[in-house]
This record gives structure tokens, C-alpha cells and sequence, in this order.
């Protein structure tokens, strides 16, 4: 069976991905993270006002070696290129190894 | 030239402007950033008459009376956008509602003339950018004499 982190996730994040500290329930974790921030507008009525979507993938197995359990997620703090996040939610992105081999994308805002 | 419909809406900007911590208060402009917010723009509404029945010998350029439906989008970002949103849509309301300048001498209500000033309502969105969005926006209806005469 091809290991798809081996051959396709391991090289992308060696070339893209970034150097992030997960503060979470369990500690605080060294990671590496893809900075996956868009463009965001919101449109009301006439007005359309332009903002970010700020959001940041990560590998499954990466957080899961480092005991970062899928519930401790949610609430996490995230800090990578100068800046620092809240985790407000997360999506699970399947690989053809399955989800727990494959990358979350983190859901992010501005953190208080 | 005394043109009631345009001097509405201009004071209505100058109103807006005066609703704490609101950041940038603009007119028709239907492009903003997050640095802008919190926002309050004004942006022009119909007008109608009821004049589409009048088959009276009435001639066209008597004074007749109007009725306009601005709209008032206000929009925040923080952690507290819901309160934040409330917060400026009551100081917006009672700013509108109570302000002398336009019931006295531009609308003329009450004693001042036949005219009138009432809020219609209001309509929200939220959503998620750098943070939580929220936004509203506000309907008033503006009764007034047109009176071509002035134009």
C-alpha cells in the first residue's frame, strides 16, 4: 500500500509548511502548520465588507505522536508567522490512507 | 432650492456619525475593509407617492406627499459582535428618531408640519472572518411635502 504522508503530505510540509506551538488541554505542542488564510467578504443588503478567513492545515498523525487528541482541538491556541490564533473549529480532510493518516484544516480567529 | 429628500439623507450621515465608537460613517458606499469597522453607512431609498391614483384636475406641479425608505447597514467585528450590534442599532434608532434638526426643519413632524419619521425594522447577519461579523440593517420611512416649486 503507498503511504500517501511518505510520498505526497511529508514533502508538501517540508516545502510550505511553517513552524507553529499548539497551546492546548495537554501542554504545548511543536508543530507544523500550512498558513491557509483567504480572502473573506461578507455581503448585507448593498454592503460588502472584506476581511480574512484566517485557517492553517496540519497532519493528523503529526498531532496524534504528540498526544494531541482530536477533542483538544476545539479551543486551542494556535501561534505561527508572528501571529496567534484561537482554534474555533476544525475540518478533518480524508487521504487515500484514511483520516487518521490524512490533514485537518483549522479553523481560526483573531485569539482575545 | 429646498430639496428635502437629498437633505435627509445628508443629515442622516451626519447623524450616524455621532453614534459612539463608530468608526467610519459613509454614504452608498458599498465596498468596505475590516480596518473601517465599526461602519455606518447610509445608503439612498426609493421614493413614492401616492399619486398614481390622483386623476383629479389637480395640476402637476402642485405639493404632494412623498415617502422614502432609506436603509442604515451598520457592521462590527469582535468577539462580542451581537452586543456590539445592539448597542449601535439602539443608539441608531433613538438618534434618528429624536433628532431636532431632522423632525423640525428638514421632515417638519408634528407641530412643525404634516410630515413623519418611523423606524420600519430590521434585518441581521453574522458570520465568521478574522472574527466573529455581525451586521445589520435598519429601515426608516421618511414622509414629506415635495413641492416642485422649491426644487
Amino acid at each position: 500500500m503507498i503511504d500517501y504522508n511518505a510520498i505526497l503530505y511529508d514533502p508538501v510540509y517540508a516545502e510550505l509548511g511553517v513552524p507553529a506551538m499548539m497551546t492546548h488541554t495537554a501542554g504545548v505542542s511543536e508543530i507544523t502548520v500550512i498558513d491557509d488564510t483567504r480572502t473573506k467578504s461578507l455581503t448585507t443588503g448593498s454592503l460588502e465588507t472584506k476581511s480574512v478567513g484566517p485557517g492553517a492545515f496540519a497532519r493528523v498523525p503529526e498531532l496524534t505522536s504528540l498526544g494531541v487528541d482530536r477533542s483538544d482541538y476545539d479551543g486551542s491556541l494556535l501561534s505561527f508567522n508572528g501571529r496567534i490564533w484561537a482554534i474555533r473549529s476544525h475540518e478533518l480532510r480524508g487521504s487515500p490512507n484514511g483520516e487518521d493518516q490524512g490533514e485537518v484544516r483549522f479553523l481560526l480567529k483573531a485569539s482575545a | 432650492m429646498i430639496d428635502v429628500r437629498e437633505n435627509v439623507l445628508a443629515r442622516l450621515v451626519v447623524i450616524v456619525a455621532t453614534i459612539p465608537n463608530i468608526k467610519s460613517a459613509q454614504r452608498n458606499n458599498v465596498d468596505m475593509s475590516e480596518e473601517q469597522l465599526p461602519a455606518a453607512i447610509v445608503f439612498d431609498g426609493d421614493e413614492e407617492t401616492d399619486d398614481r391614483s390622483d386623476v383629479s384636475m389637480r395640476p402637476p406641479n402642485r405639493p404632494t406627499l412623498v415617502t422614502m425608505l432609506p436603509e442604515i447597514v451598520i457592521a462590527q467585528q469582535s468577539d462580542q459582535a451581537g452586543s456590539d450590534i445592539t448597542t449601535l442599532r439602539r443608539e441608531l434608532i433613538k438618534r434618528v428618531l429624536y433628532d431636532t434638526e431632522l423632525n423640525n426643519n428638514i421632515v417638519k413632524t408634528g407641530r412643525n408640519g404634516n410630515g413623519a419619521i418611523r423606524y420600519l425594522g430590521c434585518q441581521t447577519d453574522v458570520g465568521w472572518m478574522r472574527s466573529l461579523h455581525g451586521a445589520l440593517r435598519a429601515q426608516f420611512m421618511f414622509k414629506y411635502v415635495l413641492n416642485p416649486a422649491d426644487l
